[in-house]
């Protein structure tokens, strides 16, 4: 019996193969056919109708797949997409719309959505920095019409700047993204927090030297700069002359100091826990943690100055946005559009606040008196507007990464000193400016 | 002189066995050093990444219990499943591949078989994600992307290279006496029996060893799953879910977790490795007789 089964198994897993050769075969000049098509221009601004009215809409059947963070599409934090994907459709009685989800979480739009642009979403949400990568490969639509004018005036020009790439806008913003200071209230005063320095003298705090998406904040407050205001690739990342080496030199003390932890393997966090580390720098992903660790001691700012050759300057961290943006390829262009800008409105962003505490960034919600008294809501803000740069997303910013890690690393060990500061600044300029690629 | 010389040579072994029992001490100290490392983590009771002790300060089996009932953002039960249905049927599929294959490039004589093996050889040096996106879009073109068939897709390129790996349980064939065949052709056997009544019954070492190889892979390939599931969270394996465990949006919450889920995904494995070792013993010091 066992041995009749077997040769079954054998002959149909036989059959299966051929049957699956030939379908391959045929399948095979399908890759070449997705790229031309995706090659059609989408340069005219996809007139998105904001829908004045609901009289005047056409009766429209669409197919809408929409892909957000996990986290937006569970039960228990108040599935904030699906919910307000239904409220649209339900503000929109003539479009009969069939909602589809995924999982993407922001960050990883650039990913999944170009590995197959015409598979992907209809309606995505992304962070900011992906966007230089997804109008590169045809997979985000630029915004124009009554959407763009609703994004210009309801986000800050610093905001409307992190999603458009030479005038054109590509996204619909719903939060801001940086990172700020957690600290402890009974180690520190509100006043002891404004100075890094200051703080440091009384006790631990715990910085992620090691990342370069942190490390750049002490020499940008000494005045190194990204290509230019930030948009200008020809000028290019400016860590050169004795501003970069006094920072250099600043953070070969810092890092020596016994009272500093490197926030490597969640160092930080774990040390906000036992009460040994006083502060750290971390991001709105972390308050709950922090607020757990901490409780009511938990305080929360923009970032501290640093005293570097006797002057106060400010340090400076990467900001960027999170924004919802539309597939080109998508058959019903204008439904997606609104509902990409709805999902951007004011009303979609209070209820992602009050879900899931996600800051908003719409100038109204922002003025409102509930959201203004949220610690959180009031540092994020205050961090985008005073005490960051946006983070480029021009293609060479992608040079920046590495070295800057390493550099982290390197204080880390122990390798740079006041002997080679000035050596290892201009060896990390030149490959900061260095394509690995060229 | 006579017992001088039988306690030099006992000293001698004991020395011997003494270095070699310290050595294989500390290879055994490093090889389960990161093994007990991740159990400890999975029963650990302080929360985060961070450890400042190698021993947990409290003991706990929330982490297991949250793996399992804290579903909504990722459904490990869910990955878990998933994984075993697809390791379970690309286990059975590339079995039954590579015991075909190896059969007929060890017993049948035909034009292609050298051609066959040396091109199998070349692509064998190639790393299989090269072809990864290519596998995506013909997956995709034959309606293999969307919906429950990525499981099916999944299957898929989970044992469809198997026929290019059959050079070791070829080498096993080769070592079972060709007389063996001829006998049960006289016997007016067709190559087929001959390949079930006769080859199969004497290689279970190979076919456990295939079996083994097999069913791992699904549970360790992170790669190909995440090209292949995209957006859709339903599908995912195992391999993706702990990946975003530690992501910085949820390490501080799911590190534990992460180490439980870690121990869960060896149980299914050692389970199938207990019960076919027995095989694999017997088989290997059984040899052949001719």
């Amino acid at each position: 019996m066992k041995k009749k089964i077997l040769s079954v198994l054998l002959a149909s897993a036989m059959v299966a193969s051929l049957a699956g050769c030939g379908g391959k075969e045929e399948a095979a000049p399908a890759p070449s056919e997705g790229g031309t098509e995706a090659e059609a221009p989408a340069e005219a601004p996809a007139e998105g109708e904001a829908a004045p009215a609901a009289g005047e809409e056409e009766a429209v059947t669409a197919k809408l797949l929409v892909w957000g963070p996990a986290e937006d599409q569970s039960a228990e934090s108040g599935n904030w997409l699906p919910t307000m994907c239904e409220q649209f459709a339900a503000e929109h009685p003539n479009w009969d719309i069939t909602f589809e989800y995924g999982v993407c979480p922001e960050g990883d739009a650039k990913t999944n959505v170009t590995q197959d642009v015409e598979a992907a979403a209809d309606v995505y949400m992304f962070a900011n920095d992906n966007v230089t990568d997804l109008v590169k490969a045809n997979a985000i639509a630029r915004l124009g019409g009554e959407t763009e004018n609703a994004v210009k005036s309801t986000n800050s020009q610093a905001i409307v700047d992190s999603v458009s790439i030479d005038g054109a806008l590509y996204g619909v913003p719903f939060t801001t993204n940086t990172w700020f200071m957690y600290y402890d209230k009974s180690k520190f005063t509100e006043d002891e927090a404004k100075n890094l320095d200051t703080m440091i003298a009384k006790t631990k705090i715990s910085f992620p030297i090691t990342n370069s998406w942190y490390i750049q904040a002490f020499y940008v407050a000494n005045g190194c700069t990204f290509f230019g205001d930030g948009t200008d690739e020809a000028a290019g990342i400016d860590f050169s002359g004795d501003k970069a080496v006094a920072v250099t030199d600043y953070l070969v003390d810092l890092v020596a100091n016994p009272n500093f932890v490197d926030d490597r393997d969640g160092a930080g966090m774990a040390g906000l826990r036992d009460g040994s580390i006083g502060a750290i720098f971390s991001g709105s992903w972390d308050y709950a943690s922090a607020k757990e660790a901490l409780g009511d001691n938990l305080g929360i700012s923009s970032l501290p100055t640093i005293t570097i050759n006797g002057e106060e300057k400010q340090m400076m961290s990467f900001a960027g946005s999170k924004a919802i943006g539309v597939n080109p390829n998508c058959e019903n262009m204008q439904v997606a559009v609104a509902l990409a800008a709805y999902l951007g409105s004011a009303d979609a962003q209070k209820a992602h606040y009050d879900m899931r505490s996600v800051v908003p960034c719409n100038t109204e919600l922002l003025a409102q008196p509930e959201i203004q008294s949220d610690a959180l809501v009031v540092a994020q803000n205050e961090t985008f507007d005073k005490t960051a740069i946006i983070q480029p997303f021009v293609a060479a910013m992608s040079n920046y990464w590495t070295p800057a890690e390493n550099m982290g690393k390197a204080f880390v060990n122990g390798e740079i000193t006041h002997d080679n500061a000035a050596e290892k600044t201009e060896a990390l300029n030149e490959s900061m400016n260095t394509s690995v690629v060229d | 002189m006579k017992e001088q010389g039988t306690t030099s040579y006992r000293t001698k072994r004991l020395i011997t066995n003494i270095i070699v029992h310290v050595v294989l001490a500390i290879l055994a100290f490093v090889w389960v050093f990161p093994i007990l490392w991740v159990v400890l983590t999975s029963f650990r009771g302080e929360k985060g990444s961070y450890v400042s002790s190698f021993f947990p300060k409290t003991y706990t089996l929330a982490n297991y219990a949250k793996l399992f009932n804290d579903t909504a953002i990722l459904n490990f039960p869910k990955m878990f499943m998933n994984t075993l249905i697809i390791a379970i049927f690309s286990c059975i599929v590339s079995t039954v591949f590579v015991l075909a294959v190896s059969y007929c490039t060890s017993r049948l004589r035909f034009r292609m078989r050298k051609p066959y093996m040396n091109m199998a050889m070349i692509l064998g040096l190639f790393p299989g994600f090269m072809s990864m996106v290519a596998v995506y879009y013909i997956l995709k073109s034959i309606g293999l992307s969307e919906g429950s068939m990525i499981r099916v897709a999944l299957v898929l390129v989970y044992s469809g290279g198997a026929g290019l790996t059959f050079q070791i349980a070829k080498g096993f064939f080769d070592t079972i006496p060709k007389a063996l065949d001829e006998a049960a052709f006289l016997d007016g056997a067709t190559k087929f029996q001959v390949f079930y009544k006769v080859t199969i019954p004497l290689s279970k070492p190979i076919i456990v060893y295939t079996v083994l190889t097999s069913f791992i892979a699904p549970w360790v390939d992170f790669i190909f799953a995440k090209v292949i599931c995209r957006a859709n969270a339903e599908y995912y394996t195992v391999a993706i879910g702990l990946w975003r465990m530690l992501e910085k949006e949820y390490i501080d919450n799911w590190y534990t977790a992460f180490a439980a889920g870690s121990v869960c995904i060896s149980i299914p494995i050692a389970i199938l490795f207990v019960y076919l070792q027995r095989y694999y013993v017997e088989g290997m010091t059984g040899a052949v007789k001719g």
